[in-house]
């Protein structure tokens, strides 16, 4: 009979131990007792300031420009980049604002002049000017959805959430702020046929073009369009950490997307596109930022229900002192996941990139806490610069 | 440099109000603050011993977008680590802070909202205080530009930003931890330590350590230190809330 056997010793699995009492399970992990001779790991094995296996894949959607599939560890996302054509003439004050572009380099090179100002410096402003038309005309337009059912809390076909929302901007403020896209790849020319002398017709969107016409005469060159790039990033699975991934997604499609080759016709006043996929020119981006997260873990058990948490000079004093005797009380943990993100409450992100070996901030965040001073953020920054060489070898390989 | 000014309780119907002008970069914010108050519904998705925050941002002429979703989060993370949620009647209520733009330049699509973001906060923090709100410190926050010859620029307006090579936001709480850095643009790891090392002095005064252990506040090129003009908001009020006493005595 059942009822004559012994109870079972109350024993608990550790997934269970795990969902019942998270801060403890993970503290457990990351300060094992010194008798059991256990390093110290994260519940999801891995060192703090490791980070999860990536991999990318890139054109995997046929129907886009340009797509890619990066995963990191159990959080995936799907980007796809769709190019549509924006004809100048449906710009808003086109004609009033940009019609005359060599009028306005042409009074632009004289104020150089007057003011003595080096013509670099001219050059300089002048690319400056141009870049801002990404951002002036919303030639970027990315769009995370969370609502796929990616985790358990993330309804499918629900309104985008506040994180979806504050992730898209955080997406579109990068693309704008490390200016990755050049506006003249986005740029559709058309050289106005002057009949008095050379009658080429020059109608490229290519770059060697446009150096051209900006050497020499650029007298009726003119953009007849723009092409518009919708980055859709939709996250398919959620395990934590989903800005990273999103954003090598970004990358990886950016880097993936062609655009075909297009050209004024005068006859017809429309732009056309050429179909040979060989004519199709490829985005020449600035740099590579990558981004890197990271959480912070605190020992401290009973912050969870303490009433006051005021930490002062001499509490920090003593764990500093505490962390030189090897009794660590914070971690700074590489790559949170859906786990770690929910037992802690200080963050850290930092995008990086390389020029010519140096390491190059281009973001840096932090927010929720106090743990992470300018000390840590030092280390950190050196994380984030390893992990720039990895994710860099990753992305060239697909 | 002038100094932010700022009125605390202007508003009659909000538990706490404040409204604060900051002139160089020409922000007016207006922040009300209820608390603690009821939530409707999903009283099962409250957090049972801790109290709820919502911080909504409204900008002057244009519905709340992607942007100020952002906004929010960053407001909530960090006025969640400074409010004492757990103190007796918050635990499963709401902390609600509103803060309306009501002067200024208006954010653009995609734009970042860093310059915006002390004026931003030091409205929540004064409305919070207004409101009686317990809170485990203050807190004090600058932004600050570094152009491309590396001169480091407080308070930039929207054009200096918008030409800057880096912009940085830093908080920094009463006991002089960071709290907040939201830094944008290309730097390198020792330019930023320099607007750290500037921002701290903007909020907390210059601190002379000298070899004794005496610690000697200068006044340097920022003038009065933020935290000192926030705390003098806050006594102002209080002298005038209390003036009957005070006089009568």
């Amino acid at each position: 009979m059942a009822s004559s056997a012994p109870p079972p010793a109350l024993t608990l699995p550790p997934s269970q131990f795990a969902r019942l009492q998270p801060h403890a399970y993970l503290l457990a992990h990351l300060s094992p007792p010194a008798s059991s001779n256990q390093p110290s790991l994260r519940a999801n094995g891995r060192q703090p300031a490791q980070f999860r296996p990536t991999s990318a894949n890139t054109g995997s959607l046929t129907h886009t420009n340009g797509s890619a599939v990066v995963r990191v560890g159990d959080t995936t996302a799907v980007c796809g980049v769709r190019a549509e054509l924006l004809p100048t003439s449906d710009i808003a004050a086109w004609s009033v604002s940009h019609a005359s572009p060599d009028a306005r380099k042409r009074q632009q090179s004289t104020t150089t002049t007057t003011t003595t100002t080096t013509k670099n410096d001219g050059t300089d402003a002048d690319a400056a000017a141009e870049e801002s038309q990404i951002q002036d005309l919303h030639l970027l337009v990315p769009n995370l959805s969370l609502s796929t059912g990616c985790a358990p809390g993330f309804v499918p076909g629900a309104p985008p959430s506040a994180l979806a929302q504050s992730l898209s901007h955080q997406i579109l403020g990068l693309l704008h702020s490390t200016r990755l896209v050049r506006a003249e790849d986005l740029r559709v020319w058309y050289q106005v046929p002057t009949f008095a002398g050379e009658e080429e017709m020059e109608v490229d969107a290519d770059a060697d073009a446009e150096g051209e016409g900006r050497k020499g005469k650029n007298d009726g060159k003119e953009i007849k369009a723009f092409w518009v790039l919708y980055i859709d990033v939709m996250i398919v699975s959620l395990a934590g950490n989903a800005f990273d991934a999103a954003w090598a997604a970004v990358l990886a499609a950016l880097r993936d997307t062609r655009l075909p080759r297009a050209w004024w016709d005068a006859d017809n006043e429309m732009v056309v596109c050429s179909e040979a996929v060989a004519e199709a020119t490829r985005l020449s981006l600035r740099g590579l930022p990558v981004a890197s997260s990271f959480c912070v873990f605190e020992a401290d058990a009973a912050a969870g229900w303490r009433a006051v948490i005021v930490p002062d000079a001499a509490e920090e004093k003593m764990i500093e002192e505490d962390q030189r005797r090897g009794m660590q009380r914070r971690w700074v943990l590489a790559d949170p996941d859906g786990y770690e993100e929910g037992l802690s409450q200080e963050r850290v992100c930092l995008v990086v990139d390389k020029e010519m070996g140096k390491t190059v901030i281009v973001k840096m965040e932090k927010n929720g806490g106090w743990a992470v001073d300018g000390r840590e953020l030092k280390q950190l920054v050196d994380i984030a610069a390893e992990r720039w060489e990895s994710v860099k070898q990753i992305l060239e390989l697909c | 440099m002038v100094a932010p000014s700022a009125t605390l309780s202007v508003l009659n119907r909000a538990d706490g109000s404040a409204s604060y002008q900051c002139p160089s970069t020409g922000s007016n914010i207006l922040g009300s603050v209820n608390a603690p108050v009821e939530l409707p519904g999903r009283r099962d998705a409250l957090k049972p011993e801790d109290a709820t925050i919502e911080v909504f941002v409204k900008p002057g002429t244009a519905p709340a977008g992607v942007g100020e979703r952002y906004v929010e989060g960053i407001l909530k993370t960090m006025l969640g680590r400074v409010i004492l949620g757990r103190e007796k009647g918050y635990p499963r209520r709401g902390v609600v802070i509103t803060l309306a733009i009501i002067g200024g330049e208006s954010v653009g699509r995609g734009d970042p909202y860093l310059i915006l973001l002390p004026a931003l906060l030091h409205t929540a923090l004064l409305a919070l205080l207004s409101a009686s709100v317990p809170l485990s410190m203050t807190f004090s926050a600058t932004v600050l530009a570094v152009d491309e010859s590396g001169q480091i620029r407080r308070e930039p307006s929207a054009e200096d930003a918008a030409t800057a090579q880096s912009i940085h936001v830093l908080a920094f709480s009463s006991k002089g931890h960071l709290l907040l850095n939201e830094s944008q643009g290309s730097f390198d790891f020792d330019t930023w330590e320099k607007v750290r090392q500037r921002a701290s002095a903007i909020c907390h005064g210059t601190q002379l350590v000298s070899a004794d252990g005496d610690i000697a506040m200068a006044e340097d090129v920022d003038g009065r230190p933020l935290e000192g003009t926030l705390r003098e908001t806050v006594e102002d009020q209080v002298y005038r809330d209390y003036n009957w006493k005070i006089n009568a005595a």
